[in-house]
């Protein structure tokens, strides 16, 4: 099986750009929706790098880890929208600095 | 297996999806050079003896129901594809692969039957 | 440059161009069809891996299923009006991006230090990208976790329906 044309570093390096992505979304957008989607950019970025090394080690465990993670991330959506949807119907908002009744 | 291999096998892959670029574009560009630029009044642009007559606006906000009917869905798309694997193996695995499935299933067929209870299902 | 180099360097190319503009949008709606795109280009960097399997999974769980919640929360709450598109680029973008930029620069030198290439096998030795290698090794040593999902995925229903639905 030949795999290896593109070296590992290169998927790596595209991984480290994917996250780095997703986090500054993260840090710097205001739509809860958008953040939502932010982390699913840095959990994509994660499963990037889990499958590369389990390709080029030889390990299916890393894509079983991708799998579950991919779980995770359904389960996510479902409650964190859900949370998105509960806070749009008390607040009328989906930005997040607005919702600060818990701020001290 | 030379690399040639794998990017042939994956060919009609890439064909397909250059395709569906290709004929999805032309056909955006194609609109606008060939159709008339002026003239577009409301009958004009209305649908032509085919489909429905658009009676509002596409941009209106939709019942959570529909919320409800797709976070379920993907709770039960994410059990299909954890079936996936189980399936090619299912010879090899035998009894132990079959229980351990069937418990999966319980699991969620008890969500399923929670969500149907609360009536969450019901479209009212 | 072989080919494989050549179509991983341009599904990197989109991949990157396409999470910018999910992260950059001001419209959700261009965010989440963006994000749509990043999903198609990942499954196809996965495919030069020979991954197949997770392939058709990221298509079928991330582009097919999250991505259809997602938009259809996105009508529900009908957030795609222009006049509530205010987010003002202040200290928060500035920190948000210094802070970006530090993680790339750890993260990067922390990918290209030692690790790659150490213990990395022989072409030829290994497959493991095929269905039948990821259930051999989910139903034989990871079945506890398997189980555990299970789990999960009702929790997140018992608690999804409990959050979204007005009346119980």
């Amino acid at each position: 099986m030949n795999l290896q044309s593109v070296p590992l570093e290169y998927y790596l390096t595209l991984s480290a750009i994917l996250f780095v992505i997703g986090a500054v979304g993260v840090l710097t957008r205001r739509n809860a929706i958008i953040i939502f989607m932010s982390i699913e950019l840095m959990l994509n970025a994660v499963n990037l790098t889990l499958v590369a090394f389990s390709q080029f080690f030889g390990d299916p465990g890393g894509q079983i880890f991708v799998f579950f993670v991919m779980a995770v991330a359904a389960a996510e959506a479902a409650v964190g929208l859900a949370i998105v949807l509960a806070l749009f119907r008390n607040k009328q908002t989906v930005y997040v600095d607005e919702v600060n009744i818990m701020k001290w | 297996m030379g690399e040639n291999n794998i990017v042939v096998s994956y060919l009609p892959l890439i064909v397909m999806v250059a395709v569906g670029f290709v004929f999805g574009l032309s056909n955006v560009f194609l609109a606008e050079i060939l159709g008339s630029r002026r003239n577009k009044t409301n009958v004009k642009l209305d649908t032509y003896e085919c489909g429905m007559e658009p009676v509002k606006t596409a941009r209106e906000r939709f019942s959570v129901k529909f919320y409800l009917v797709a976070m379920l869905f993907i709770v039960f798309d994410i059990e299909i594809v954890f079936m996936y694997p189980w399936a090619v193996k299912f010879r090899e695995l035998g009894e132990i692969g079959l229980v351990a499935m069937l418990l999966f299933m319980a699991l969620l067929f008890a969500g399923f039957v929670y969500v149907y209870k609360k009536g969450a299902l019901t479209w009212d | 440059m072989s080919v494989t180099v050549l179509l991983f360097g341009i599904l990197a190319v989109v991949a990157v161009a396409s999470g910018i503009s999910t992260v950059m949008s001001r419209n959700p709606v261009a965010s989440a069809m963006s994000l749509v795109l990043h999903f198609f280009t990942l499954a196809g960097i996965y495919l030069t891996l020979q991954a197949q399997f997770i392939a058709a999974v990221q298509v079928l769980v991330y582009a097919g299923a999250i991505m259809v919640l997602v938009v259809f929360m996105i009508m529900l709450l009908n957030v795609g009006r222009e006049e509530q598109m205010r987010e003002n680029p202040g200290y928060r973008t500035i920190i948000g991006t210094a802070l970006g930029v530090m993680l790339a620069f750890q993260v990067g030198k922390t990918a290209f230090t030692d690790v790659a290439g150490r213990h990395v096998l022989p072409p030829g030795s290994a497959v493991t990208g095929t269905t039948e290698a990821l259930g051999e090794t989910l139903f034989k040593m990871y079945l506890f976790p398997f189980e555990a999902v299970s789990l999960l995925l009702l929790v997140a229903v018992v608690g999804a329906v409990i959050l979204a639905k007005r009346k119980i």
